[in-house]
């Protein structure tokens, strides 16, 4: 299984706070940093700076609405990133690799003092 | 979303009571997974996985409950929980022993990505993950393995 994990994309939605704008931004439709803001334990100015994150990596768009900007999920860009759900397999094999190394290493050592 | 669960296989040159012990320990668990494991290795029992950031300092913990304890053949948790308390929805990660050779087959398994939907599943993993780098682990579990080598 070959895994292309885009770093960027994984960074911008891996912040509790990110995720939960993009589920607002799913569950209410478009939105501005200040109707996030009023949504979220954070300042209107951490929400903008999230939500400029969240616009790099092409995970939500904006449109210009009078003074605020609004913005929407980009379902193509969401899409990728539910497929690389695939991506979470090769970190158990991170862990699992882990934990042999961690076994064999008792083992040998046990079975080199004739026991423990 | 095609898979609700992850399924791996690993074969390990240790008797299914020390991997038993590494998979279901706290003190063991922390060398190869979060930064930080408290919990008690009885079924039922409520416990927590801490990671921290080396740049902030700053913490995230996570709740853990263990579900099965069944030396030395399996040990299973729930994580992920999508409501406080331990509520809701959670992942299920179960490791089966299975006695080959003179090692030991790892079977794991963690399911419920389905149940949890992408944002709970794909975003907290990677949460975790890539946040805190597997890079970071590395050098960590060397020195653990040195230490376990020279403890008398």
């Amino acid at each position: 299984m070959s895994l292309v994990v885009d770093d960027e994309l994984w960074s911008a939605i891996g912040d509790p706070i990110r995720r939960t704008m993009i589920d607002l931004l799913l569950s209410d439709g478009p939105g501005t940093a200040t109707s996030l803001s009023r949504q979220l334990p954070v300042t209107r100015q951490a929400v903008s700076k999230h939500l400029a994150v969240l616009d790099r990596v092409g995970l939500i768009h904006a449109e210009p609405a009078g003074r605020e900007r609004h913005f929407q999920v980009d379902e193509a860009q969401l899409a990728r990133a539910v497929a690389q759900l695939s991506a979470v397999g090769s970190t158990w094999d991170a862990r699992l690799r882990r934990i042999k190394r961690i076994a064999e290493t008792i083992e040998r050592h046990r079975t080199s003092n004739g026991g423990d | 979303m095609e898979q609700g669960t992850i399924e791996r296989d690993i074969h390990v040159d240790a008797s299914p009571e020390v991997v038993f012990e590494v998979v279901s320990q706290p003190e063991h668990m922390r060398e190869w997974w979060p930064d930080d494991a408290r919990f008690e290795s009885v079924a039922g029992a409520p416990g927590e996985l801490v990671w921290r950031d080396a740049d902030t300092g700053e913490t995230k913990t996570v709740a853990l409950a263990v579900v099965d304890v069944d030396p030395p053949k399996r040990f299973s948790f729930r994580w992920c929980f999508t409501e406080p308390d331990r509520g809701g929805q959670a992942l299920l990660v179960t490791f089966d022993l299975v006695p080959s050779g003179t090692g030991t087959l790892i079977r794991m398994t963690e399911t419920g990505f389905r149940e949890l939907g992408w944002e709970v599943a794909v975003l907290e993993e990677q949460y975790r993950d890539h946040e805190n780098g597997w890079n970071h682990y590395m050098p960590r579990l060397g020195e653990y393995v040195t230490r376990l080598v020279a403890t008398p």
